[in-house]
């Protein structure tokens, strides 16, 4: 059988194809204003990989904040619902989620198979989501790359109340103002983000072991710094931005059966 | 066959206006549920409870403190902008600081002839409450009657206790019909009813009622019930949102909310003392947060509820900045969830960011096990 899934993230769109559980092809592509034509493309590409036709694929199903805008799906379920069922497959002995991607985060209590329990998403602002720090990688004139590495270069623990996105790079300001190493600010906006990602987290239960998702899971100075609020270590899966799209395809499995 | 109530809803000005042309009477505007409507009513006024439009405003930032809740903004918004220029007189029962900040506010600015502080008291579990909110509904009669210049008898606010006792009865009839395996009134029908119920005369509000029950027992609706939900919090007449709810793939079957089910749950029962028989009844109505100490009475109230309806979910609604009800939201949750009921926190706004609310209440509904709806 073969299935796909695609996940329409608010900055990039994912698409993995799967063919009885094995992965054989997936795209990412920037989601744009045309998100329905992005989605398409990003659909094709995975296709392409996989050398199989769209139109031999049995179920596709979206997942994702602009999930409906997906037209080549049969069916949708929730970010909160592919993001578990994804982590089920990856990390069987996960019982606690966290998924950050561009605009959101997540923290997500589940059971065996993926089985949602109770969930809790950031509220309103971006200040616990990986937006924030690309903003502040600008604000500090480097790379997202190079900010996350950074930050592991520091020791020093500074402490910033983001509780807003926009109020928090006025910090930064201050800080720049202050002649503050680079290295000691990238630690700062790191552990803010986490500190936010964390008491979120904290509301539906951590239990271990937990599984961190999502766009931000490749930013190393975000890693160390949840691993130290959450005083734990995180299991992070390849391709986390996939995850996902993963689960949104397994469902799609589940749905065609 | 909820048309009326929607119409009443919408147009809430034009009713209390053409009411104001037909009645020798006056519109008194209450702020808060524990405003006792019965002593307005009895002396030929029309009660109206006041609520916001859900519009974004920049009027009341000079009298109202940014982080006081939404609702006594909104609320107060309205009277600096004139929207209730017909009314003459108002009456805050005391329940909260935020919504005694926006009477006060309104006493100050908005031009009205009649303006009642009553001290309806926050610790109702003591034995001293009943005579002492007795004496201060003897208060307010006198109150009235000085400004009217009539006296209330005792037999007319008998009579109005009756009726609004008879409006009580006719909105649980209909709210029992929702314990159904497919109820035959949505969330948003009968959030319209009991929020058109705080400004209709009690009369039409009754007569329309006793017409759409007999047409309620047949009446089946075209669209599956899905999950069923129960909204729990302060104030909540944001239709916007229930549409959104009910839309995709859930129908709200009971709340516990002030502009809801704590309006007109309890009846009042008549021992002789009819002002003792009427404070009695704001005393023991279901509880707002700010009056359920120190035994939180109304978390067993919301439990039972969340079983004869046969609740699958609670969606915790919470008005930003509503102190009251933050104060329960967390031991609620866990309250809630040790007797096997899944809870969805959602703060609330003036406005509330519906898209972002959709994909909430999408996973919680998935949660539930409701995903085959999608």
């Amino acid at each position: 059988m073969l299935t796909a899934g695609i996940d329409m993230g608010s900055k990039f769109i994912k698409t993995l194809v799967l063919k009885d559980g094995m992965v054989l092809g997936k795209a990412i592509v920037p989601t744009g204003f045309e998100p329905s034509a992005s989605a398409s493309k990003c659909l094709e590409q995975a296709a392409s990989e996989a050398e199989v036709d769209i139109s031999s694929i049995d179920h596709i199903t979206s997942t994702g904040a602009g999930r409906k805008a997906a037209s080549e799906a049969n069916t949708d379920i929730t970010d909160v619902g592919a993001a578990a069922k994804g982590v089920a497959e990856l990390i069987p002995e996960a019982r606690t989620v966290i998924d950050v991607g561009a605009e959101d985060g997540r923290g997500i209590k589940t059971e065996a198979d993926g089985k949602v329990v109770d969930f809790a998403v950031n509220e309103k602002c971006a200040a616990g989501a990986g937006a924030f720090a690309e903003a502040m990688s600008r604000a500090l004139e480097v790379t997202l790359e190079e900010f996350g590495n950074l930050s592991l270069k520091s020791d020093k623990t500074i402490p910033m109340n983001a509780q807003c996105a926009v109020f928090a790079e006025s910090e930064v300001v201050s800080l720049v103002h202050a002649k503050t190493p680079k290295e000691d600010i990238a630690r700062a906006v790191h552990d803010a983000i986490a500190s936010r990602v964390v008491s979120m987290v904290r509301r539906v239960g951590i239990n271990e072991s937990v599984a961190l998702v999502g766009g931000l899971s490749h930013n190393p100075g975000f890693v160390d710094a949840i691993n130290r609020g959450l005083e734990t270590q995180v299991v992070i899966p390849d391709n986390p931005e996939f995850v996902g799209a993963l689960g949104a395809a397994i469902v799609a499995g589940e749905r065609n059966k | 066959m909820f048309d009326k109530f929607i119409n009443w809803y919408e147009n809430r000005h034009d009713y209390a206006r053409q009411w104001l042309d037909k009645n020798d009477g006056e519109v008194v505007g209450c702020f808060c549920s524990y405003a006792p409507e019965e002593l307005i009513y009895a002396a030929g006024l029309l009660p109206v409870r006041m609520l916001g439009s859900h519009e974004p405003q920049d009027v009341t930032e000079p009298h109202i403190f940014g982080m006081f809740c939404p609702f006594c903004r909104d609320v107060l918004a309205q009277g600096l902008k004139g929207r209730y220029d017909y009314m003459k007189g108002i009456l805050l029962a005391q329940s909260c600081l935020h919504l005694r900040q926006a009477f006060t506010s309104w006493k100050n600015h908005v031009p009205s002839d009649w303006a009642f502080y009553l001290y309806m008291p926050n610790k109702l579990q003591t034995e001293h409450a009943r005579p002492y909110y007795r004496g201060e509904l003897d208060k307010l009669r006198k109150s009235i009657e000085g400004w009217t210049g009539h006296a209330i008898a005792d037999e007319t606010l008998r009579e109005t206790a009756e009726l609004y006792n008879e409006n009580r009865r006719l909105m649980r009839e209909v709210y029992a019909m929702r314990k159904q395996p497919d109820p035959p009134v949505t969330g948003l029908e009968a959030m319209v009813m009991v929020a058109s119920s705080y400004f209709v005369d009690k009369k039409e509000h009754n007569a329309e009622l006793k017409r759409i029950l007999p047409e309620l027992k047949s009446r089946r609706l075209d669209r599956d019930t899905g999950g069923r939900l129960m909204i729990v919090g302060s104030e909540n007449d944001d239709t916007e949102f229930v549409k959104m709810v009910e839309s995709v793939g859930a129908t709200v079957v009971t709340d516990d909310h002030c502009t809801g089910s704590r309006y007109f749950w309890n009846l009042t029962q008549f021992n002789g003392d009819i002002m003792q028989d009427i404070a009695n009844r704001y005393i023991d109505r279901p509880p707002c947060p700010t009056k359920d100490w120190e035994e939180r009475l109304r978390f067993p109230h919301i439990l039972e509820m969340a079983k004869e309806f046969n609740v699958e979910g609670v969606i915790l609604i919470q008005q930003k900045f509503c102190d009251p009800h933050e104060c329960d939201m967390v031991p609620l949750k866990e309250y809630l969830a040790k007797e096997g009921y899944p809870t969805l926190f959602l703060e609330f706004d003036v406005t509330v960011p519906v898209g972002q609310m959709r994909i909430r209440v999408e996973a919680f509904l998935e949660m539930l096990g409701v995903e085959e709806l999608f």
